[in-house]
């Protein structure tokens, strides 16, 4: 077989490979989701796991991958297994949480259209759950498709000590043909690739724009859309800072209706009296019991087998860990700042211009698709001396900035974008009206009103610079026998770690790592997105009864 | 039909001159000349999706018309002024800032110092009975309260012509009520640089309390059918016979389309 053909067939096993997560994804999430509306025990444990894993970058999963499939089960379908995995913990937390949100906002007169009916557990999903979650799907599905894109670029082939694992598809294939130094074949697979993403972007949005048209509801009444279900890890750690929160909470829900606490326990009030939905009750509360069972005996297991040496070891590398995350915690912000600027300055110029945009909201989708560290050393080779000329000493971290920024920027801009959309005709006549500057226009309208979708999207950022820095921190020979390398940098020890084979410090610098992230996330991040929630939300500016 | 029950102008603060609007391929109106006097508040009434709203877009500059043009104080306007300020049927406040501040947002482009905006917006706030409220958010507040701020804000601007789309729409009709008895009290006062104000509603009774001159507006593309001077002392009283008399004749004007 011809390389040409080898390269289309590997491309093919790429998309063929992020379609199969993007699907499991989507099955296991109405499986769940619809759990989650009958049982308040598996809900809460769902979307508190789910919180947590979502604000978790997917690299932190890298070392526990590496451990449970490669070493554990080994061969073809282990490294295949922990590729998919790998992807799949890229996809699977925003689609989950978006059908857990669209089953919790079913109407209540469809409920009882279908209830008085007497639908059973598949013709509920089938005529009422399924379509209704379909936009929501559709939402997510161009940004899960490139994140699990960017994600198969780097698990297609990985490397433990002198081991170096590979499965077959586009990715592993460009790695190798970088290698070689074959250029020729590199672009050539890049343009396959990149028809290939075309395609499937085009179709993903026509699937869209049908899923959209012909599922969502079409009503007087404004959708609740930045109002949604108030997150569980951000109901219960947002009274930690403000205790009187809690006591309201309690006698909020004390005084509340049965019919109006849909928001928390589903619809339990008309299906207590059901024996099928009681088993399902039971059932989900005996997963998510479960599930937790699971974790609790996992860690403890992991942590008494870990002897008093090893406990030394690791104890003695963690200063070196939070230092080389300070320093990543730095080239984030600046990524993030960086992001934000050009989101916020490019979305507002192109958002009153219906053919720029259409045009240039087209080559960003796909760009965004195109995976960064497939094209990535074309464009070092081509401008490493420009950049070297004038940034010097600085040369590496500038390139390390610029993987993150074009890994990571899109989240931003789309949600930036988004929310400049969503500013109503009448706001934008009145700032027309009064006069307003660019920079009062920005100031006191664009800024404030765009804080939720900006909190989500610098959110998704943030979450996802850290993959861009992965790859970016260490790379051995990325093009004429240079290297990108930095000198601090967790991300680089993790790397390096793994390079090397030693695990146990890859997991622990991973569990420091997610233990920050963590804590960043319920700390500032809930918070931000509570008080924008509260205070910030633009639509709430039109009064139309 | 052209039926004029009364002409006559009063120095003319806003006019449109022939103008005429087309949106794609479909006409929404043409020919059509109107004008708003000193102190005056104009009406424009007509069916639902005649091009009300549009027109009044036209007149402060958001849309360019295909034809004629519209003049401020006899000058051309090609674009959106503070100098003559739109307020929307569906009320737009902003939800991060409070009362005062919405309001200061209208003396933005005054450039005016922060202390003396400040006592401006105040100013205003007391002058649509706010008074109090200046540190509130407009979530905190009734639909009648913000309509107010609203009005406040468009009137910080210092327009010389105020357009109002449907304003009491969304206000109950005892809300509605109240702030109509006190507008024009509102919108010509001694510290109003206001000259004069078009109204767009479809609520008849409205438009006789409130106006001075009603412009019908109807057929496709619409056209100007009616144009009546209501000549009534103020406030007006809905009960008087005179009052029924006047919506008895806007009615007429609207029927004889036989579109309302």
């Amino acid at each position: 077989m011809d390389l040409i053909s080898i390269m289309i067939l590997a491309a093919l096993a790429s998309t063929a490979r992020v379609f199969t997560v993007i699907g499991l994804s989507i099955l296991t999430g109405w499986g769940f989701g619809y759990i989650s509306i009958k049982s308040k025990v598996f809900e809460n444990v769902y979307v508190a796991l789910n919180e947590v894993f979502e604000s978790v970058p997917v690299i932190a999963f890298f070392p526990v991958v590496l451990i449970l499939f490669v070493n554990r089960i080994g061969g073809f379908v282990g490294v295949e297994l922990a590729s998919d995995f790998l992807v799949f913990t890229a996809v699977v937390w925003n689609i989950w949480i978006g059908i857990y949100q669209a089953f919790k906002t079913v109407p209540i007169p469809m409920i009882e259209e279908i209830e008085n009916l007497r639908y059973g557990f598949l013709d509920k999903l089938r005529y009422l759950y399924i379509p209704f979650s379909m936009p929501r799907i559709a939402a997510n599905l161009i940004p899960s498709f490139s994140d699990a894109f960017f994600y198969i670029m780097v698990s297609e082939v990985f490397t433990i000590g002198s081991t170096s694992y590979s499965t077959f598809g586009i990715g592993s294939l460009i790695v190798k043909l970088v290698r070689l130094g074959m250029w020729n074949y590199v672009s050539y697979a890049l343009l396959i690739l990149g028809i290939i993403i075309g395609g499937s972007v085009y179709l993903l949005r026509e699937f869209s724009t049908y899923a959209i048209a012909r599922y969502s509801l079409e009503s007087d009444i404004p959708v609740p859309r930045t109002r949604q279900i108030q997150r569980y890890v951000a109901k219960f750690y947002s009274p930690i800072i403000k205790p009187t929160k809690r006591i309201r909470y309690y006698f909020a829900s004390k005084r509340t209706p049965a019919r109006g606490r849909r928001g928390k326990g589903g619809y339990d009030y008309y299906s207590e009296r059901e024996t099928g939905q009681r088993i399902l009750k039971v059932l989900g509360s005996a997963v998510a019991l479960l599930i937790l069972g699971i974790i609790i005996y996992s860690s403890f297991s992991l942590l008494t087998s870990i002897t008093y040496a090893e406990w030394r070891y690791i104890f003695s590398n963690t200063l070196e860990i939070v230092y080389a995350l300070a320093y990543d915690y730095a080239r984030v912000a600046v990524i993030a700042v960086l992001s934000f600027l050009v989101a916020l300055f490019v979305s507002y110029s192109i958002v009153n211009h219906r053919r720029i945009e259409a045009l240039l909201m087209s080559i960003i989708q796909i760009l965004a698709a195109y995976p960064a560290p497939a094209y990535f050393p074309i464009l070092f080779a081509v401008t490493y001396g420009i950049v070297y000329r004038f940034s010097g000493a600085l040369t590496t971290e500038f390139f390390v900035i610029l993987l993150g920024f074009l890994s990571t920027f899109y989240y931003i801009f789309y949600n930036i974008w988004v929310g400049i959309k969503a500013i109503p005709k009448e706001i934008w006549e009145l700032m027309d009206n009064l006069g307003m500057s660019y920079f009062q226009r920005i100031r006191y309208v664009v800024l404030p009103g765009t804080l939720p979708y900006t909190v989500t999207g610098l959110t998704s950022t943030i979450n996802s610079a850290w993959g861009g820095l992965m790859i970016a921190e260490y790379w051995p020979n990325i093009v004429d026998g240079k290297s990108l390398e930095v000198s601090h940098g967790l991300m680089k020890l993790l790397d390096v770690w793994t390079y090397q084979g030693n695990l146990m410090l890859a997991s622990w610098a991973s569990f420091i790592f997610s233990l920050f992230v963590i804590v960043f996330s319920v700390v500032f991040t809930r918070n931000m997105m509570n008080l924008s929630k509260e205070k910030y939300v633009i639509e709430e500016g039109i009064y139309a009864t | 039909m052209k039926k004029i029950i009364k002409g006559g102008e009063v120095g003319r603060v806003l006019e449109a001159v022939n103008i005429g609007f087309t949106y794609g391929k479909r006409k929404i109106f043409e020919k059509i000349s109107m004008s708003v006097g000193n102190g005056r508040i104009v009406a424009v009434v007509g069916p639902s999706g005649v091009g009300k709203s549009t027109l009044l877009r036209v007149l402060g500059g958001f849309l360019r018309p295909d034809e004629g043009k519209v003049l401020l104080m006899g000058k051309e306007v090609t674009r959106p002024t503070p100098k003559i300020m739109l307020i929307h049927q569906s009320i737009v406040t902003f939800p991060w800032m409070t009362a005062l501040e919405n309001v200061m947002l209208g003396l933005k482009y005054r450039k005016l110092p922060k202390e003396l905006c400040k006592a401006i917006a105040r100013q205003m706030l007391e002058m649509v009975g706010l008074e109090g409220f200046e540190d509130f958010y407009p979530k905190e507040l009734s639909g009648g309260m913000r309509q107010r701020i609203a009005i406040a804000r468009a009137l910080a601007a210092d327009p010389l012509v105020l357009l109002m789309d449907e304003p009491f729409a969304h206000l109950d009709e005892l809300t509605a009520e109240a702030l109509r008895r006190e507008l024009y009290k509102i919108l010509f006062n001694v510290n109003s640089t206001l000259k004069g104000v078009i109204l767009v509603s479809h609520n008849l009774s409205e438009v006789v309390e409130l106006s001075d001159v009603v412009y019908v507006l109807n057929g496709r593309p619409a056209t100007i059918v009616a144009k009546v001077e209501i000549e009534m002392e103020r406030p007006r009283n809905p009960r008087d016979q005179k009052f029924y008399y006047y919506i008895d004749v806007l009615n007429d004007t609207l029927l004889y389309k036989g579109e309302v």
